[in-house]
C-alpha cells in the first residue's frame, strides 16, 4: 500500500505529545519566540484556511504578523506585549463570548502552541519587516544555492566531510555530542546491507577487520559501490516510487510484462548513470533523438526506460466506462510525477485549486496536458498499445529452457517405458486405420521406430492412446513450454497519441464535466518550463550541442520538454527532493520529515544548509578538497548519486553508534538532530534477502523475468480471479526478494506483511510494522523453514568443531558479528537439548531458527 | 545476567507501565493527540507493544464490535425488502424517461433492457415493525423487530470492485484503508490472542477485487484484515512447521526471546521490546486460532439454529465463527458471500439461483442475530448486512431477465449495537428507483457506524502524502434516525 508513514502508535504519540511539550518549554526559557520558526508555522497550519491570502473570515488575516496585527472587522487581534485579553487568544482558548473557538469547528490548538503565541504577543510581537504576504514564496519554491559549510571550533575543517560540519554544528547549538563510530563488525554489515541489501560475508568481515590501512572503510565502500548488487537495492526503492508490479491492478489483475523496466533500472543505476538523464529517458525516452545517443547505448533503453508511466492500472472489467480509466490513469501519472521528482501534492489540486499551495487547479491541468496524449492503456476491452517487442529475447530463453529440456526428457523417457505397446498397436494397424489418422501421424508413422524423433514418436503416441492421463499430462506441459519459447519479450512503453488530444479543467476533477480548455505548462510559482532547452542531456556525447531551435518560439512544450525542465538547475524541488528521499534511507528519516510534501503544510527542514548543500552538490560537484589519507572522494560528473552515496557513507554521521541515549530522550527523543544512527527494520525484500544468504541457498541471477518463490496454499484464491502460483523449481527459487512475481491483488504475503510497496500507488517512503503475523511467518512459513533447514546443513558441513565453535560460525552467518558469552551458552543449552530428543540436522535447524527469527538479523544496526 | 535486573530494563518496564496507565486515565486526551499529532507521524523511538491494544473511544460507544456480512454481487433489494406494487403493476412498460435522464449505467450501451420488472416474489409484512419481506427470507423475516432497516441506500459506483472498494473504504480508488483498518486503528481490539480484524469467505468465489477490500491502505499493515481461512490452517502459517512440536516451538521462541532481551538491553531500543511481545502473540494466536474453530463445544442446539454442518465451509459457519470471535474480543468481524450479481445469466438468474444465495444465508445470519442476543452480545454488537449496490427497477436481457446494478436506492440492515430495534427507514419512489426520502449515503452509513463505535468520523484521522484522509472522506452525516 502506498505508504508513507513510519509506524507509530497511540501511547507512543502521547509520549512524544508530552515531550515535545516538555521541551517547547524549556526552549522557550531559553531563547525568545521566534516569528519565523515558531508562530509562523502554527497560523499556517491552523489559520491560514479562513484567514490567509485566498480567505479572510471575519476580515482577519494572519499570513503576515503585520496583517494580524492589523485584525479584522473586530479590530486588532492583539496588541504587543500584551496577550491578556487579546481576540486572538480568546479565540484560541473558546474563551469570548461571541467568537467561537478556533480553529473553528476544527480539533482544538494545543496549549503548548497557544502559550508559545501568548509568549510572542508579550515579548513584543516581533517579526521581520520585509516579510511579503503572497510574494513571501516558501523556501522550497526557491531554487537551492549553495551554502557554504560552516566552521568547525578546533578542527581542520578540510578533513570534515561536509555533512559532518553541518550535523555537527547544529548539535553544538543544543550542546549535544555525537555519538562515537559504531564498532566495526556494525559498519561492515550496515554498509553492505544499505549499499547492495545483502550482508557482508564472514571471509569480507574478516579482511575488514584485519584490513589496518587507514582507507579500509573507503576501500569496502568502493568495493559496494561497484558491486552488481547495488543497482537492485536502490533499483527497488526506484521501483518503490514507480509503482512496480507484474500484474495490471483493479479487480481482474491480469500480468503484464513489464520486467524489462526493472532491469533497465538495475543497470542504470549500476553505471551511475547521472540522474537528470535517468529522468529524462524516464520521462520522455520515446521523444528524444536517437541518432544523438552515445555511442553503444541501446536503442531501446530509453524506450524501456518510458516504462516507469506505464506502471499504472489498467482496468480489464466488462462493465466499465474506458475513458473514465484512462484519465484515472492519466492523473496518476501527474500524480506520481509531482510526488517523485518535486515532492509536491499537486494531486490536491485535482477538483480545485491548492487550499495551502501556490498550485491553481488551472495549473493542475496544465501539468496533465503533458501525459493526456498517450496511447490507449488496455482498459475495458481496448487492447494496451505501446507493448515493445525486445528483439532476439524470449520469454523461454531466459527461464523455462532448462524447464523445456526436462519436460522434453520427462516425455521422452515415459515413452520409451511403452515401446512394445506401440509396436503391437502400429501392427494392429489397417490400411483404413492409417488413412484416418491425421496426416501427421500417418507420416510419422512411414518412419521406422528406432529413427523417429522424440516430436515423432509424441505424434505416434498421440495418436495411439490421445487421452492417457500420465501422457497428456506431460505432452500438454511440453506444449505450453513450447508456446512460450515462441513468445518475444515484451514491455510496455510511452507513445504520443496521433491525434492530439485537447485538455480541459475537470470541474470538481470529474472527467464527465470538462470546463475552460489549456495548453501545456508548469506551475508559474516554479521555474519556467522553456528554460531547460539549454541542458540537452540526452545528447551529452553528441556534437549537436548547437542544434537550432526549430520554430521554438510556436512550439508548445511538449513532455520532453517537461523532462528537462524537471532535471533544470534552476528547478528548485528535483534535486532537493532526490538528495532528501536517499538521505532517509540512510537514517530513516529525510532531513524533510515529510519526504513526499516539500509544500508549505510539510516539515521545515531539520537541516536546511545541509539539504541545500546536498542538492547543489548532486547537481555540481565540486570535489571538495579531502586528504587522501582521510577518504578519496573521486572527482564525479553532475548529477551522479554514486557520488552522493560515498558522500553519505563516508561521513562520521552515518558512521555513529545506533545506540539509544538516554541523555537524548527528552531533549530529541526521535533523533532528529543525528546525535546517533537509528536502527532500521530491514526492507521486505531484504529479510528474505538476508536469511537466504545466511543459508547459502541464493541465486545471485540479476534480472531477467519475475519468480515464483513457494508461499503458503491458498494465497491465490483472495483475488477474484484465481491466478496460478506454481512454485519455481531450481536456483529461481532461491532468487532476491524483489524478483518475486507480484500481483497486486494477492502479492507474496511475506512481502506484505513487511509492509513492501503496494504497487497501486507512488511509494515515496515505506511503513515499518512490528507485528505478530510477521513473526509467524519467519517461524512458521515453509519458505522460511526451508532456509533454517538449508542453515543447518550448512553450519554442519562448514563449521568447524566443536559445537561452540559452530555456533559461533552460525551466529556470524546471521549477524555477521561473533556471540557473546552469554548468547553463546543461550544457544548450546538449546541445542543440548534439542540433541537429546533428535538428530543433528533437527537440533541444528531449531538453532538456526532462532537465529533467523532474531530481531538483529531482520535489522539494520 | 538476568535481563530483568538490568536497570534498563526496569526503566523500560516503568515507562510502559505509566504510558499503558496514562492511555487509560486519559483516554479521550490521548486520543485528541492520536488525532492531532501529526507532528508526531512518523515518530520510531517509542512503540506500543501491541498496535492491538484496546484504544478509549472518544466518546461513550454503544456498539464494542462489528459484525459486517457482506453480501457480494449487489443482492436485490427488490426480491428482498423493497416491496413495489406498483413495479408489479407496469412490469414490461418502458421506465419513465424522468428516471433515467442523465444517468450513467453500467455495461451503457450493452444486452440489458430498459422495460420495469415486477418482481415475481410473495411480500408480507412482519414483525410489529411491519417491515416487508419476501418468501425468500423466511429466517431473516423473524428478525426484523431486532434491527433497522434503511431502504434508501445509495452509492456513487457501479462496477462491482469499485463499488465494494467503495462500501469499505469510502473511496473507489485502490489503496485506501477498509472500514476495518480504520475501526483497529482507532480501537484496537480487546482480543489479546487473534487477530483484531478478521475476514471469512464463503460461496462460490471470491469478492471482486480480493484482498483490497480488507487491505490497511496507507495505515500500517498491522491493521489489515486478516482471512480465516475455510480449509488448512485457519490463518496463514499458523500451524508450526512439520515435525516441531509445541515443546520445541516454544523452546525456540524462548531462545528468541531471550536473546532478543539482551539485544533490548544492549541498545535499548523500544523496537525490540514490540518484537517481543508479538512473537508472544503470535504463539498465543498458535493455539487459540485452531480452538476457534473447533465447534465441538458447541451444543446441538446451537449447531441446529445455524443449520451449520461442523465439517463443512459455509455462511452459516462463519456465522456462528463470528459469534465466536467477537466473544473473544475481536473488534472486527467481516463475512463475504458470493455471488448476489442477478444479471439473469447462466449461474446469475433471478429464479433458481438467487434462490440457493438466499437459502446460503438466510438461516444462517437470522441465527447470528437470535444468538447473539440470547447471550447479551447483541446490545454492544453491531451487525451490518448488505451488498455493494442493489438492482435496477429495469429487467436485463441475458440468458434469461435479471437485474443491473443499481445504486441510487438498495436495502441494507443494521441490528444489535446501539440501532433502533424495529426501525425502518427511508421511502423509495414508487418503483424503488430513487430515495423519495431519507436518502442515506455510504458516507452517512459509515459516518453512523463510527459514531455507534463511539468515533467522531470527522476526527478519526491519518495524514498520508500530507493529507488528512478519513474513512467518510469529506463527506458524512449522522444518520440519527438509526440510533436509539
Amino acid at each position: 500500500m502506498p505508504q508513507s508513514r513510519l509506524h507509530k502508535s497511540f501511547v507512543n504519540l502521547l509520549f512524544t505529545k508530552l515531550t515535545l511539550g516538555l521541551m517547547a518549554v524549556s526552549a522557550v526559557a531559553a531563547a525568545p519566540v521566534d516569528y519565523l520558526h515558531d508562530v509562523k508555522p502554527v497560523f499556517s497550519e491552523h489559520c491560514s484556511t479562513c484567514h490567509g491570502a485566498s480567505q479572510q473570515k471575519g476580515g482577519l488575516r494572519l499570513d503576515t504578523a503585520v496583517f494580524a496585527l492589523k485584525g479584522g472587522e473586530r479590530g486588532p487581534a492583539f496588541t504587543p506585549g500584551k496577550s491578556a485579553g487579546s481576540l486572538i487568544i480568546q479565540g484560541m482558548r473558546g474563551a469570548h463570548d461571541s467568537i467561537p473557538r478556533m480553529p473553528y469547528k476544527k480539533l482544538p490548538m494545543s496549549e503548548t502552541q497557544i502559550r508559545l503565541i501568548a509568549r510572542w504577543i508579550d515579548e513584543g510581537a516581533a517579526a521581520p519587516t520585509d516579510e511579503q504576504s503572497e510574494k513571501n514564496v516558501h523556501w522550497a519554491f526557491v531554487a537551492p544555492s549553495r551554502p557554504p559549510v560552516p566552521k568547525l571550533a578546533g578542527r581542520k575543517s578540510k578533513s570534515v566531510n561536509p555533512i559532518d560540519t553541518f550535523i555537527l554544528t547544529r548539535l553544538a547549538k543544543e550542546k549535544i555530542k555525537s555519538s562515537p563510530e559504531a564498532d566495526r563488525v556494525t559498519l561492515i554489515r550496515r554498509l553492505s546491507l544499505d549499499l547492495t541489501g545483502l550482508p557482508p560475508s564472514i571471509a569480507e568481515v574478516d579482511a575488514f577487520m584485519s584490513d589496518s590501512s587507514p582507507d579500509a572503510y573507503e576501500k569496502v565502500v568502493e568495493r559496494l559501490l561497484a558491486s552488481p548488487h547495488y543497482g537492485e537495492r536502490w533499483g527497488r526503492h526506484w521501483l518503490d516510487v514507480a509503482r512496480y508490479a507484474d500484474s495490471n491492478g483493479y479487480s481482474i489483475d491480469a500480468p503484464r510484462s513489464i520486467w524489462k523496466y526493472r532491469d533497465w533500472v538495475i543497470k542504470a543505476l549500476n553505471r551511475d548513470m547521472p540522474f537528470d538523464l535517468f529522468t529524462i529517458w524516464q520521462i520522455a525516452g520515446d521523444l528524444i533523438d536517437t541518432n544523438s545517443l552515445a555511442p553503444r547505448t541501446s536503442r531501446l533503453d530509453p524506450l524501456i526506460a518510458t516504462g516507469f508511466n506505464r506502471y499504472t492500472q489498467i482496468n480489464q472489467e466488462g462493465g466499465i466506462d474506458p475513458a473514465q480509466f484512462r484519465v484515472e490513469a492519466v492523473m496518476d501519472r501527474v500524480n506520481t510525477t509531482a510526488t517523485t521528482w518535486l515532492g509536491v501534492t499537486l494531486a490536491c489540486a485535482q477538483c480545485h485549486d491548492h487550499k495551502f499551495d501556490p498550485f491553481t487547479q488551472k495549473d493542475y491541468y496544465q501539468f496533465y496536458t503533458f501525459f493526456n496524449n498517450t496511447i490507449p492503456d488496455g482498459h475495458g476491452k481496448d487492447a494496451p498499445e505501446g507493448v515493445l517487442e525486445i528483439p532476439g529475447e524470449n520469454e523461454a530463453a531466459e527461464t523455462a529452457q532448462k524447464e523445456l529440456e526436462e519436460a522434453e526428457t520427462n516425455l521422452d523417457r515415459y515413452l520409451s517405458t511403452k515401446v512394445s505397446e506401440v509396436a503391437q498397436w502400429e501392427q494392429s494397424l489397417t490400411a483404413s486405420d492409417i488413412a484416418n489418422l491425421k496426416p501427421a501421424a500417418r507420416n510419422a508413422l512411414k518412419v521406422p521406430p528406432a529413427d523417429r524423433s522424440i516430436k515423432q514418436r509424441r505424434i505416434v503416441y498421440a495418436a495411439f492412446r490421445p487421452d492417457e492421463p500420465d501422457f497428456k499430462e506431460r505432452a500438454t506441459r511440453l506444449t505450453k513450454l513450447e508456446n512460450n519459447r515462441a513468445r518475444p519479450v515484451t514491455t510496455l512503453i510511452m507513445v504520443e497519441h496521433k491525434e492530439p488530444r485537447s485538455t480541459h479543467v475537470f470541474t470538481k476533477g470529474d472527467f464527465t464535466r470538462p470546463a475552460a480548455k489549456v495548453i501545456p505548462g508548469v506551475p508559474p510559482i516554479l521555474n519556467p518550463v522553456n528554460d531547460s532547452r539549454s541542458s540537452r542531456r540526452e545528447e551529452a556525447h553528441s556534437s549537436n550541442e548547437d542544434e537550432p531551435t526549430t520554430n521554438s518560439a510556436s512550439r508548445l512544450p511538449n513532455r520532453l520538454d517537461l523532462a528537462r525542465w524537471l532535471v533544470a538547475t534552476n528547478n528548485p524541488l528535483t534535486a532537493r527532493v532526490i538528495v532528501n528521499r536517499i538521505w532517509q534511507q540512510y537514517f530513516g528519516r529525510g532531513l524533510v520529515e515529510t519526504e513526499n510534501d516539500f509544500g508549505t503544510q510539510g516539515s521545515p527542514p531539520s537541516h536546511p544548509e545541509l539539504l541545500d548543500w546536498l542538492a547543489c552538490e548532486l547537481m555540481e560537484p565540486r570535489a571538495f578538497n579531502v586528504e587522501r589519507s582521510t577518504f578519496n572522494v573521486k572527482r564525479s560528473s553532475s548529477w551522479s548519486l554514486k557520488h552522493l552515496h560515498r558522500l553519505i557513507v563516508s561521513s562520521a554521521t552515518y558512521r555513529q553508534s545506533s545506540k539509544a541515549r538516554s541523555d537524548l530522550d527528552l531533549i530529541d527523543p526521535n533523533n532528529k538532530l543525528l546525535a546517533r544512527q537509528n536502527r532500521l527494520r530491514l526492507d521486505a525484500e531484504i529479510v528474505r534477502d538476508v536469511c537466504l544468504t545466511a543459508s547459502g541457498l541464493m541465486t545471485d541471477k540479476i534480472g531477467g523475468p519475475s519468480v515464483f518463490p513457494p508461499q503458503p496454499d491458498g494465497v491465490m484464491t483472495l483475488g477474484q480471479s484465481r491466478r496460478e502460483w506454481k512454485p519455481s523449481t531450481g536456483p529461481d527459487r532461491y532468487r532476491r526478494g524483489m524478483y518475486t512475481f507480484f500481483w497486486r491483488a494477492t502479492p507474496h504475503p511475506s512481502l506484505t506483511v513487511f509492509d513492501s510497496a503496494d504497487g497501486f500507488s507512488t511509494c515515496t517512503r515505506r511503513i515499518r510494522s512490528n507485528t505478530p503475523l510477521q513473526a509467524l511467518t519467519l517461524l512458521n512459513d515453509e519458505a522460511y523453514h526451508e532456509f533454517a533447514q538449508a542453515l543447518a546443513v550448512r553450519i554442519l558441513k562448514e563449521g568447524p568443531k566443536p559445537d561452540p565453535s559452530r555456533i559461533d560460525y552460525a551466529f556470524r552467518l546471521c549477524l555477521s558479528r561473533s556471540p557473546s558469552k552469554d548468547e553463546k551458552q543461550r544457544l548450546l543449552k538449546l541445542l543440548n537439548k534439542e540433541l537429546a530428543a533428535s538428530d543433528q540436522p533437527a537440533a541444528w535447524a531449531s538453532v538456526s531458527r532462532v537465529l533467523l527469527n532474531l530481531d538483529e538479523t531482520i535489522t539494520r544496526e | 545476567m538476568n535481563p530483568f535486573t538490568e536497570p534498563s530494563i526496569l526503566r523500560h518496564l516503568t515507562r510502559r507501565h505509566f504510558f499503558s496507565r496514562c492511555a487509560l486515565g486519559l483516554g479521550s486526551v490521548a486520543l485528541g493527540s492520536l488525532l492531532n499529532g501529526r507532528r508526531a507521524f512518523g515518530a520510531g523511538s517509542a512503540h506500543l507493544a501491541n498496535p492491538m491494544a484496546p484504544k478509549q473511544p472518544m466518546f461513550a460507544p454503544r456498539a464494542k464490535n462489528i459484525i459486517y456480512l457482506f453480501m457480494a454481487g449487489g443482492p436485490s433489494q427488490l426480491e428482498l425488502f423493497d416491496y413495489k406494487p406498483k413495479l408489479v403493476e407496469l412490469n414490461g412498460q418502458p421506465i419513465p424517461q424522468s428516471y433515467i435522464e442523465g444517468k450513467r449505467f453500467a455495461f451503457m450501451g450493452s444486452s440489458h433492457g430498459t422495460k420495469l420488472l415486477g418482481t415475481r416474489r410473495e411480500f408480507k409484512r412482519h414483525g410489529r415493525s411491519g417491515m416487508w419481506v419476501s418468501d425468500l427470507f423466511p429466517h431473516t423475516a423473524g428478525i426484523v423487530d431486532d434491527a433497522t432497516f434503511v431502504t434508501t441506500c445509495a452509492a456513487n459506483l457501479f462496477n462491482h470492485a469499485p463499488a465494494k472498494l467503495f462500501m469499505n473504504t469510502g473511496s473507489g480508488q485502490f489503496g485506501r484503508p477498509s472500514m476495518g483498518s480504520w475501526v483497529t486503528y482507532g480501537l484496537g481490539s480487546e482480543c489479546d490472542n487473534l487477530p483484531g480484524f478478521v475476514v471469512l469467505q464463503s460461496g462460490p468465489r471470491g469478492p471482486r477485487g480480493g484482498a483490497v477490500n480488507w487491505g490497511s491502505g496507507f495505515l500500517p499493515s498491522a491493521y489489515q484484515g486478516v482471512p480465516l481461512r475455510g480449509s488448512g490452517d485457519p490463518i496463514l502459517n499458523i500451524s508450526s512447521p512439520k515435525g516441531i512440536t509445541a515443546q520445541r516451538q516454544r523452546d525456540c521462541l524462548d531462545a528468541v526471546r531471550d536473546l532478543n532481551l539482551k539485544r533490548l538491553v544492549e541498545t535499548g531500543d523500544q523496537e525490540i521490546s514490540t518484537r517481543i511481545s508479538a512473537y508472544e502473540m503470535a504463539y498465543r494466536m498458535q493455539s487459540s486460532a485452531p480452538e476457534l474453530i473447533d465447534l465441538s463445544g458447541e451444543s446441538e442446539a446451537t449447531l441446529k439454529l445455524y443449520g451449520v454442518d461442523k465439517d463443512k465451509p459455509s455462511f452459516a459457519r462463519n456465522c456462528l465463527l463470528a459469534r465466536r470471535l467477537v466473544e473473544r474480543g475481536v473488534r472486527f468481524v467481516q463475512l463475504y458471500h458470493t455471488n448476489w450479481d442477478s444479471h439473469g445469466g447462466p449461474g446469475e438468474n433471478l429464479q433458481g439461483d438467487f434462490e440457493k444465495v438466499c437459502r446460503d444465508v438466510d438461516q444462517g445470519q437470522a441465527a447470528l442475530v437470535h444468538d447473539l442476543k440470547s447471550r447479551g452480545l447483541l446490545d454492544d454488537t453491531l451487525v451490518i448486512w448488505g451488498g455493494e449496490f442493489g438492482r435496477t427497477p429495469m429487467g436485463e436481457n441475458r440468458d434469461t431477465t435479471g437485474r443491473n446494478h443499481h445504486i441510487d436506492a438498495f436495502t441494507m440492515w443494521f441490528a444489535g449495537g446501539g440501532v433502533r430495534p424495529g426501525a425502518i427507514i427511508g421511502q423509495t419512489d414508487e418503483l424503488g428507483f430513487n430515495a423519495a426520502e431519507d436518502r442515506c449515503h455510504v458516507h452517512d452509513i459509515h459516518a453512523t457506524i463510527l459514531h455507534l463505535l463511539g468515533i467522531d468520523h470527522e476526527k478519526l484521522i491519518f495524514r498520508f502524502q500530507s493529507r488528512d484522509f478519513r474513512l467518510t472522506d469529506v463527506h458524512g452525516e449522522l444518520i440519527r434516525k438509526m440510533l436509539v
